[in-house]
């Protein structure tokens, strides 16, 4: 199924760029754990707010000397990594929580969904508030608040499908065969699944990257001496006048990234559900 | 109606006992507590013991619990363990900066979400509709911070038209100054809330569109924009209020971001003020009502909706 | 649509032009004067003016008695409270009269006798006699007394009052610190009998200020006391704002809506330097940045590695990054009398640090944590993880909030490295505890600093504290990164303005605004 869905998805223009965003992104993290320009934590004051191209920098550097294309590089894999955690931690709460609500005896099952209309009213920020607070303020502070946040969000569509799958005739005819539920869950709902989770999980993967840009500017992300693109935009906007361009790159770069799962997005449930192309 | 009014009252009242429980037990794992803050560095281990005993921290944690359900019963949220003053007069204060903010950043989203979005939907096919939507995707991928840090560039930095940050002393008493400090604020959110608004605008004003008796009239030889006029925005605005019913939480967290950017006094500001503090008591009430407003929105906009459609109501 | 476009080119222009504008753009070192344009005469001044001020930490209380907190300090010493002396902090801290108009200390240093000014009085409008210093030293000298510093004040025997202008302190054994600790908050004359659980929001001090109001979250409002005592203030009332964003105070201070801008950035001076309608003015603090080492634990315990620490910090470059400060050589400010120049102690050294830490076992580099309260500038700790790495050590900064860090630092001394700005005066004797979160524990320095307390000239004193300050540096007890320095933005047309150690005390006694 995802095999046949790779060639709608390149005739679109909106998943070719998303793709190549996030080729891109993938690139950026993986060279920069090798090489950068310069040392993204080298500070050095006589090389401090350099222009573009000055002594080198390509996007100039920071009041205390960060090169910031090379900063730029090694936040890319922050951004990655709290993309794909997110994913994955959403993944496995929305899962869990979805299978118990259909699974579950009736009362149990309610209870659930009931939780988790209850979490969604949560604000993920709130839950960063609180575990920055107990665990100091670090990249798996936000992942895990992200991707809580957002598991049940996938939990609800979860449950819906799974809903669905649950009474639909292959189901029912496995049961009457005596098939155990686990093997139920692995052979029919799980696969029926995976097409609406991967949908799911690229835009939870955007909505991870602004975010976790969001936590790390207001302080409740990695540590500020690692480079990260929030970390970034906080400690440039004191100087936004006298440097405009310092808090220009590293928004455009989530930006740009966001934009990029969003379309991947987006063009991989126009591709995998062929009810959406004739609507759109 | 009445079943379902009850049936959604109780699950409202669960919500919020739950949530309740929930806001006190998260809290209470924070390290430190207010006693070290009030008793700084020079503190013995005896002042700090007494300064607890004073602020009741060394009761066990039900029966703090109990005192604070209580007091919430009764419509007191309690009082700051720092300074004594009350949660509920302090949060009525903040709000006077959060409340226009959200409220403000409505409007300018829903001025850019509705005409936009009908326009997109009305002229699909063409460059407008594509144009608009590649816009409105630019908009939801765009950070609400740094829309905020551009806007300052541009209309403070360079042009000097808007204060970049800050909200008067006085507050409203000086409301000019106040009502230009907000401004930007409003954008930067309005903004942000109003590309990811418009995507549903658009997809419900599509729908109506395909719907029979909007082609019923035009076949009755209205046009589109008649067609739609007369039968469709009632039918498009209903999906569309309870998704800004369900946004205002997001919303609400996008004050809390914006009110960094722009330094402006309002909840969000005093949330992590009081966190840092570990002014457990406030944070709790201020917490917990944060919470029970977005519960209280989804049930609003649950009984609303069932009011309006007559589909969803039960046969009688 | 048509709304939409115009900004992306707004921002092509802005772009543009700041590219084009140069390094001139960018905030260079701070220009600033220690000079302040001198009070005019009294006929031309406005004592009918409200000052606005932007201070920074807003108190939590105003309970000067029980609750701590430099920021209580700040503006109620010497502005609403009074004690028998104080200090001018303009003057490298010279012990000043204010209640007591003169004191001597007997032969044997064992008892200080002060006279008071006669007239003074409390806002409540009560005469203030010997009976009232007498109790207010008793309550800070009671046990269990929830007095902030009532610690300092263990050489007390007794106070009496042999009449009601004379107050006579008896000490169980010579205290050079007795006249200092007098100036700090444990000093405060309180009304007889005041019930300090009334003093969280209200006052009845003496000082020429009275609390007019209390904008929790936003201001706090003085009034010229008209009945004061002494000489009458030169503004009739001064508003706080507290203000903690930079951008935003000095948002506040170009548009007018402060005219004094306590604790600006040095970084962000640039809007204020330029024309002459504000002046900047730059004054000593007693901010000691200091990075803790946990000596008790491993591999603090080494003294190789505490020296390899300190000599692979460029403290040159922390002070470029931060915008303004001093380098010193250990805990002490260059205004104490017990300062010398001990910065060649550890100077920078990075090969130097190289070999020893490879001395110590980590020629393969050394993996350290940093606690650091989130209040601090970010760009002291990227200056620390660039200038460490150099030498081999990979550091992890995690921020901590204060209260956090206050519990897991401070209180159980769970930490490796730990980063905090010790701004109290005077506080070397933390280096004299072994329970202290330093976990610094020497015998020699102890007994000194004991012998200075005790000493019987304050040049034995000053002698024994320098040989304090050095041994402390040469045992790297700890790393200080560097003083701070104040810098205090004020509007064309206001005088007397304090400029040193501002955010300890802000005494408004000579604040003037010109007609």
């Amino acid at each position: 199924m995802i095999r046949r869905a790779w060639r709608p998805l390149l005739r679109r223009p909106g998943g070719v760029f998303g793709l190549a965003v996030v080729v891109l992104l993938v690139l950026a993290g993986v060279v920069s754990l090798w090489w950068t320009p310069f040392d993204p934590q080298a500070t050095n004051p006589g090389q401090a707010w350099l222009l573009p191209f000055q002594g080198g920098h390509l996007l100039g550097t920071d009041r205390i000397g960060h090169d910031q294309f090379s900063q730029l590089l090694a936040g890319a894999r922050e951004t990655l990594v709290a993309a794909v955690a997110s994913a994955a931690v959403a993944t496995v709460v929305g899962l869990v929580l979805a299978l118990l609500a259909v699974l579950t005896p009736r009362w149990v099952g309610a209870g659930v969904v009931q939780l988790i209309d209850l979490l969604v009213a949560f604000p993920v920020l709130l839950l960063a508030m609180v575990l920055a607070a107990v665990y100091g303020s670090s990249l798996a502070t936000v992942v895990a608040a992200i991707g809580i946040g957002f598991g049940v969000a996938v939990a609800r569509v979860a449950r819906a499908e799974l809903t669905a799958a649950l009474g639909s005739d292959y189901v029912l005819a496995a049961r009457a065969g005596g098939a155990r539920t686990g093997r139920i869950v692995r052979r029919h709902l799980l696969p029926t699944l995976a097409p609406t989770l991967i949908v799911q999980l690229s835009l939870v993967m955007a909505l991870a990257v602004l975010a976790e840009a969001a936590l790390t500017y207001l302080g409740y992300g990695s540590s500020p001496s690692s480079p990260s693109w929030g970390g970034m935009l906080h400690e440039q906007q004191a100087y936004i006048a006298a440097r405009p361009l310092l808090v220009i790159w590293p928004g455009l770069a989530v930006a740009l990234t966001v934009l990029g799962f969003n379309l991947l997005g987006d063009a991989l449930r126009d591709a995998t559900d062929p009810r959406l192309v004739t609507t759109r | 109606m009445t079943l379902f009014l009850l049936r959604r009252t109780g699950l409202l009242v669960v919500a919020l006992a739950i949530a309740s429980v929930l806001v006190f037990v998260l809290l209470r794992l924070l390290p430190g507590d207010v006693a070290a803050t009030i008793g700084g560095f020079r503190a013995t281990s005896e002042q700090l013991a007494s300064i607890r005993a004073e602020l009741g921290l060394d009761r066990p944690l039900p029966a703090q619990f109990g005192s604070w359900v209580t007091g919430v019963l009764h419509g007191d949220f309690g009082r700051s363990q720092l300074n004594g003053t009350s949660v509920t007069g302090e949060l009525g204060r903040k709000l006077q900066v959060t409340a226009p903010l959200v409220a403000g950043a409505v409007v300018v989203a829903l001025a850019v979400a509705v005409p936009f979005g009908t326009w997109a939907a009305v002229r699909r096919r063409g460059p407008i509709g594509t144009g608009i939507s590649a816009l409105s995707q630019i908009g939801i991928a765009v950070p609400t911070l740094w829309l905020g840090l551009v806007l300052v560039l541009v209309f403070s930095v360079e042009l000097g038209w808007l204060p970049a940050q800050g909200f008067p002393a006085d507050g409203w008493n000086s409301p000019g100054l106040a009502l230009k400090s907000l401004v930007l604020p409003w954008i930067a959110l309005g903004l942000s809330e109003g590309a990811v608004l418009l995507r549903f605008v658009r997809s419900a004003v599509l729908g109506v569109l395909d719907a029979d008796y909007v082609r019923a009239a035009r076949a009755k030889g209205l046009t589109k924009a008649q067609a739609l006029r007369r039968h469709g925005f009632r039918n498009a605005a209903l999906p569309v209020v309870s998704i800004l019913g369900l946004q205002l939480a997001t919303l609400i967290v996008g004050a809390v971001v914006v009110e960094r950017v722009f330094t402006l006094p309002g909840v969000g500001s005093m949330l992590v003020g009081d966190v840092g503090n570990r002014d457990l008591v406030k944070v709790q009430g201020e917490v917990f009502l944060v919470v029970a407003a977005v519960l209280v929105i989804g049930f609003a906009v649950d009984v609303v909706h069932r009011l309006i459609d007559p589909r969803l109501r039960e046969p009688r | 649509m048509r709304r939409l476009l115009p900004i992306p080119a707004a921002l092509v222009a802005v772009v543009l032009t700041a590219t084009a504008c140069g390094t001139g753009g960018a905030a260079d070192p701070a220009a600033g004067t220690s000079a302040q344009a001198a009070t005019p005469p009294d006929d031309q001044l406005n004592t009918a003016a409200t000052v606005n001020v932007r201070l920074v930490l807003e108190p939590s209380s105003l309970n000067i008695f029980s609750t701590s907190g430099a920021a209580l300090d700040q503006i109620l010493l010497d502005n609403v409270y009074q004690n028998l002396v104080s200090v001018n902090p303009e003057e490298k801290d010279k012990i000043v009269p204010q209640l007591a108009t003169s004191w001597e200390q007997a032969p044997d240093g064992l008892s200080y006798t002060f006279h008071l000014a006669s007239g003074a009085k409390f806002h409540d409008g009560s005469p203030l006699t010997s009976a009232d210093v007498v109790w207010s030293l008793q309550q800070q000298t009671a046990s269990g007394s929830k007095a902030v510093y009532g610690a300092e004040f263990a050489s007390i025997a007794d106070v009496t009052a042999p009449d009601p202008t004379t107050v006579r302190i008896g000490l169980k054994s010579r205290d050079t610190f007795l006249l200092w600790n007098l100036t700090q908050r444990g000093g405060v004359v309180f009304k007889k009998g005041t019930d300090f659980a009334t003093l969280d929001g209200a006052e009845n001090g003496s000082g020429p200020f009275k609390l007019a109001q209390w904008n929790r979250g936003s201001s706090i409002t003085f009034q010229r006391d008209d009945a004061y005592w002494g000489a009458k203030p030169k503004v009739a009332k001064v508003v706080f704002h507290y203000i903690t964003e930079t951008n935003a105070a000095n948002n506040a201070e170009q548009t007018g809506q402060t005219d004094v801008e306590t604790a600006a950035d040095p970084t962000l001076l640039q809007p204020f330097t330029s024309g002459d309608a504000f002046s900047v003015l730059k004054g000593t603090t007693t901010d000691k940045y200091t990075l803790a080492f946990n000596g008790t634990k491993a591999p603090f315990t080494n003294p190789d590695v505490r020296h390899a620490l300190r000599q692979a910090v460029n403290k040159q470059d922390i002070v470029k990054a931060v915008g303004a400060g001093t380098v010193i050589g250990s805990s002490v400010p260059p205004q104490d009398p017990w300062y010398e120049d001990l910065t060649s102690i550890d100077a920078y050294n990075p090969d130097s640090a190289k070999q020893l830490l490879a001395k110590a076992g980590f020629a393969n580099g050394l993996q350290l944590t940093l606690d650091v309260p989130s209040i601090y500038p970010t760009s002291i700790t990227d200056v620390l993880v660039s200038n460490l790495k150099q030498a081999g050590v990979t550091l992890t900064v995690k921020q901590v909030e204060f209260p956090a860090w206050l519990s897991q630092v401070f209180k159980n001394h769970d930490f490796q490295l730990s980063l905090v700005d010790h701004a109290e005066a005077r506080d070397i004797a933390n280096y004299t505890k072994p329970a202290y979160y330093f976990g610094y524990d020497d015998k020699q320095v102890q007994q000194w600093y004991g012998q200075a307390r005790t000493a019987a000239t304050d040049a034995e004193r000053d002698t024994l504290l320098k040989q304090v300050a050095k041994q402390i540096s040469t045992d790297a007890a700890s790393d200080w990164l560097f003083l701070g320095e104040a810098h205090t933005v004020v509007r064309k047309g206001v005088y007397g303005v304090p400029k040193a150690e501002t955010s300890n005390r802000f005494p408004l006694a000579n604040l003037a605004v010109g007609k």
